[in-house]
């Protein structure tokens, strides 16, 4: 089946949900419930649009495409499932949205690329107005325009460098133009700063505190975890493929170092909720980048999994808790689990997952993390990674410890059971993955290797 | 034949079995962890003593591997009895609990993980189990009254455990293997990199010298079983990372002529003896039981490290028997408090007082207990410092030594406060009808005292046994004829001593009863010439127990200043972030990718 079908079906669906707002909503459920079908059944393949192999658009079906597009899909599914209520009046919204995930995460084209980047971040203004904090969306509008036009700029230049868009193309036809690394420098770091904005890397990430924090739970799970990862992954692909950071890599890395290490230390000084778990979610995104950088796939992969899965449960939970309870003080939520043990479970799995303790499908990730780092021999890196999660497990132990065991009143509030099982079946994942991950690992074993493949194939034009 | 893999896991299938007993029925999910630590103890030393266990992994996947070793052999019996003992009171504490399902589960799945780090054969088996441990037995804190011990102990024991994850993975890196031997191929500058990263995880797991700032708190603080099981058991583990550290490593270092040892070792020893001074200063000041005792317990991990940093035959025969006699000494010690606490809801020592007359084999126990501690015959604790002693002078390492002996002395003070003020003294009227413990949690105390009693009387099994583990590391056996231990300058014959001992205690009972019975007074009979009292509290002799001492130095170790700036400066950090780079204010941002672009044109372009 063509994946093409993937952003059609959805664009074609928001036409016809504007057409009667009465059934925006099921034909978004419909949408998603075609996208998760043929998410599992498309084969692998580069599929050109309209037949231009070469010079028109190409969407390409490898295993981490197919990967990526498994996760989104299936979380975009349940997080509209599992907030129904809050879904009605931006059903039109989500299935554009739906359609720009998954041309990012498959386009094998840079314009292309951008064009996607345009329509997930034009629904991600629309989604975040959601909040009613009309000044934090448009800071997000103004910074993710910047972003978005730095990175066209970089483009441009890169086009006039190289004569072509084709991801494939552009590393081939740097290595035979011999183009100077210095020439690339200025191109590839506009690139990279665009989408630094919308992955939330340091300097670029000023939007994503007024955004997140005051989020519900349908908002924190689409920023923080699907479109995340959809950028992660996107930029992955460009860092691992495309780009040759050669000069710039150590700002990068240094922006990246920062970024994670100003993620803990800010979510250590937090004293709200979702303010802790938004800027542990900047520090995770800053650590999948860095290790995107260090040409270290399959660990950044598994991050990106366990990050999408953690990231469902505990934002679901607390946009369900923070509702409930109209508070998101950590002091005034103390000891909300002793009434809700299923969710608290659920909470307390993820946000050990996090941490990387064992048993739970984190640890294996930061095990691999590690492992990888180490035979790269990157002695301050991995020490860093340990400071900053050591940090990070203080202030998620900490949090836990408050919400499971109360002084004074404690607050109630209601999970609907759809929420309960969701979130307690990843929780169940969080944990078999932590003790049995050979499938996963299995699947992950050629990822690089496709990569690579395709551009060696694609080069032999 | 029965396989460590069979212990490990049926442990943990015992844990989720109590959960979920526990769940509507609390007390019969703890009588559980009676049954299944007894059966874990007695599996491994059963089969462990005939050499039969079974190292062989086929369920657990993935790179968990095991061995035998007599060195793990002898460290989880110890905590496997350890755990078996201290269960016995979870029958009683179950129902104080907010989550006694919960307690029941991580009691058996912290046991779990003790054993899987004894008989791991590789670093990354190691690694997961520690790591087990740490964030099972962290859930096991809260669940007393206070929680932020809970946050003390994980930041500690995490520091740990990333020093040794650091330590593994650079060992990796280097030799290509995760075995455990790997480490001993080592040189030079990487080898002296992995020692200090691995002594750094048993100093902070052990609670010496900096780190032992979350014994007291997480001791002092958590309930009554649990503080048991750590001062037994949990700790410990540091006592195994800092045996091997020390003895695996040889880095490339300074040799010492004068004392006859390496610099790095001196090192160590010289952190041990500062543990055992600040430990022992700081627990001679307590009034609460619990406190004390922690910093007694991190003394005595002092101890144990100049012990191994020492390495020589006496020495760590000293070091693997006080890791045996402290463990018996400080759980009987914590238990009997527990049974204190558990009948007057205290344990601040100045509250209480004349508990002997409510509760006289719970005072036994506990005399015994600091006997041993204390290093007096006829108690296990004796031989060990002994050797410990016998070692030390023999290295001729003076400021060691004066430590080691300040520490012997110190523990006088400090274990006989609350003999004098808690069990002895005045009996507070509202303490009247207080019982004796419970017959369930009579047992472990009786079984502790007695054990600590037998190896202090007969040490010749114990050494036996350690002389087959120090075997392991490449040193030869402890002289020991049918009575006696050969030291460096002398035999030291336990039977005699304690017959001697109870000799003396006979002499002492026939006096007693031939001399004429003291006249019974009132308790509170106290006055004050001729004025009426109105706090009498504060006459109890209890109150400023040794209030010379407390005007000497401050309560709070100075080196939670520190840590509590360290955490001030994290937070600092953090606030400076979210002040220049989340603002509300979009032109700071492209602020930011202007400047960053500019660097970049003007470094590479122009």
């Amino acid at each position: 089946m063509n994946p093409v079908l993937l952003i059609a079906i959805p664009l074609l669906f928001a036409f016809l949900s504007i057409m009667n707002k009465k059934f925006a909503r099921p034909l978004l459920l419909v949408a998603l419930l075609l996208d998760v079908y043929l998410v599992f059944t498309i084969s692998k393949g580069l599929y050109s649009i309209g037949g231009f192999s070469q010079y028109g658009i190409n969407l390409l079906v490898d295993q981490y495409s197919l990967i990526g597009l498994m996760v989104v899909n299936v979380v975009f599914f349940l997080t509209v499932v599992t907030n129904c209520k809050e879904v009605k009046r931006l059903s039109t919204v989500l299935l554009v949205a739906l359609a720009g995930v998954n041309g990012l995460l498959l386009t094998n084209d840079l314009f292309n690329l951008f064009v996607f980047l345009e329509i997930v971040g034009i629904s991600a203004y629309l989604i975040t107005s959601g909040n009613k904090r009309p000044l934090a969306t448009f800071n997000y509008l103004v910074q993710g325009t910047v972003g978005s036009g730095l990175y066209l700029l970089g483009l441009i230049l890169l086009y006039s460098m190289t004569g072509t868009l084709n991801m494939a193309l552009i590393l081939p036809t740097i290595v035979d133009k011999a183009i100077p690394l210095s020439n690339l420098a200025l191109p590839f770091m506009l690139m990279f700063i665009g989408l630094g904005v919308e992955a939330k890397l340091l300097p670029f990430n000023s939007w994503v505190k007024g955004v997140l924090q005051n989020a519900n739970a349908l908002t924190s799970v689409l920023i923080a975890g699907v479109f995340a990862t959809t950028i992660a992954l996107t930029f992955g692909r460009l860092l691992s493929t495309v780009f040759v950071l050669g000069s710039i890599s150590n700002i990068v890395l240094v922006i990246l170092a920062v970024t994670m290490l100003a993620g803990e230390v800010a979510a250590f000084a937090s004293k709200r909720i979702r303010e802790v778990l938004l800027f542990s979610a900047i520090a995770q995104s800053g650590l999948i980048i860095l290790l995107f950088a260090n040409g270290l796939v399959i660990p950044a992969i598994m991050l990106i999994i366990a990050n999408i899965v953690s990231k469902y449960i505990l934002f679901t939970i607390t946009g369900k808790m923070v509702d409930g309870t109209k508070t998101d003080e950590i002091e005034s939520l103390q000891g909300v689990f002793s009434k809700n043990k299923l969710v608290g479970f659920a909470f307390t799995v993820a946000s050990l997952s996090v941490i990387g303790l064992p048993l739970f499908f984190g640890f294996i990730v930061k095990l691999n993390i590690l492992t990888s780092l180490f035979s790269q021999y990157q002695l301050f890196l991995s020490a860093l990674i340990l400071v900053v999660s050591l940090i990070e497990g203080t202030y998620f132990v900490k949090l836990l410890i408050k919400l499971w065991y109360s002084v004074g009143e404690v607050k109630t509030f209601k999970v609907d059971a759809l929420v309960k099982v969701v979130t307690l079946i990843f929780a169940l994942g969080l944990i078999v993955f932590g003790v049995y991950t050979k499938p996963l690992t299995d699947s992950l074993m050629t990822v690089p290797e496709e990569m690579m493949e395709a551009i060696a194939e694609r080069g032999n034009f | 034949m029965f396989s460590i893999e069979l212990v490990v896991l049926s442990t943990l299938l015992a844990g989720v079995l109590a959960y979920i007993v526990s769940i509507k029925l609390p007390k019969l999910g703890s009588y559980l962890t009676i049954l299944a630590s007894l059966a874990v103890f007695s599996v491994l030393a059963y089969f462990g003593f005939n050499n039969n266990l079974d190292a062989e992994v086929n369920l657990i996947p993935q790179f968990v591997l095991f061995k035998t070793s007599m060195f793990g052999l002898y460290f989880a019996i110890i905590v496997s009895f350890i755990f078996f003992m201290v269960s016995f009171f979870n029958p009683y504490f179950i129902k104080d609990y907010k989550y006694p399902a919960a307690y029941n589960l991580f009691y058996l799945m912290a046991l779990a993980g003790t054993i899987g780090v004894f008989f791991a054969s590789n670093f990354i088996t190691l690694f997961i189990f520690f790591e087990i441990v740490v964030w099972t037995s962290m859930f096991l804190i809260p669940l007393g009254k206070k929680r932020k011990p809970t946050v003390t102990y994980f930041v500690f024991s995490t520091v740990g455990s990333f020093a040794m994850l650091y330590a593994v993975m650079f060992t990796f890196s280097i030799t290509g293997s995760f075995d455990l031997a790997a480490i001993s191929v080592l040189s030079g500058k990487s080898a002296l990199l992995v020692y200090i990263l691995l002594a750094v995880a048993g100093f902070a797991k052990l609670g010496a010298y900096p780190f032992y700032v979350w014994l007291p708190k997480v001791l002092g603080k958590s309930p009554d079983p649990v503080s048991a099981v750590f001062s037994g058991g949990i700790e410990k583990l540091g006592a195994f990372i800092a045996f091997m550290a020390i003895l695996r490593i040889s880095p490339a270092s300074i040799y010492l002529e004068a004392v006859g040892m390496y610099l790095q070792n001196y090192v160590i020893a010289i952190f041990g003896a500062i543990t055992i001074v600040v430990g022992t200063l700081q627990a001679i000041r307590q009034d609460d039981a619990k406190k004390l005792l922690a910093y007694s317990s991190a003394s005595n991990g002092g101890y144990i490290l100049v012990a191994i940093a020492m390495s020589s035959s006496i020495s760590l025969t000293g070091a693997m028997y006080h890791i045996l006699a402290h463990a018996l000494a400080s759980t009987a010690a914590f238990l009997a408090i527990a049974v204190v606490h558990y009948r007057t809801k205290t344990t601040k020592i100045s509250e209480l007082g004349g508990m002997i007359h409510h509760m006289p084999l719970t005072y036994m126990v506990y005399l015994m207990a600091i006997i041993s501690m204390a290093g007096i015959p006829p108690m296990g604790g004796f031989i060990s410092k002994w050797l410990i002693f016998q070692a030390v002078i023999n290295k001729q390492m003076i400021i060691v030594a004066v430590a080691t002996f300040f520490g012997s002395i110190g523990s006088f003070l400090y274990v006989f406060r609350p003999l004098a003020a808690l069990f002895l003294g005045q009996k507070l009227p509202k303490y009247k009808g207080v019982k004796e413990a419970p017959f369930l949690m009579m047992i472990p105390l009786i079984i502790l005292t007695l054990g600590s009693f037998y190896i202090g009387v007969i040490p010749n099994q114990v050494i036996d046994f350690s002389n087959k583990v120090i075997a392991e590391f490449g040193f030869g056996p402890l002289l020991m004829n049918e009575f006696g231990i050969q030291g460096a300058n002398g035999t030291l014959s336990a039977p005699i001593i304690a017959s001697v001992f109870g000799l003396g205690v006979v002499v002492i009972a026939i006096i007693f009863f031939i001399l004429p019975k003291s006249r019974k007074v009132g308790l509170m009979d106290t006055y004050t010439s001729g004025e009426f009292i109105y706090t009498e509290e504060l006459l109890h002799y209890s109150a400023d127990f040794y209030a010379p001492f407390e005007r000497l130095y401050p309560a709070k170790p100075l080196i939670s200043k520190v840590y509590a700036m360290i955490k001030e400066k994290v937070n600092e950090l953090g606030r400076f972030f979210k002040y220049w780079f989340f603002t509300n204010k979009p032109e700071v941002t492209v602020l930011w990718i202007v400047l960053i672009l500019t660097l970049l044109v003007w470094g590479d372009i122009l």
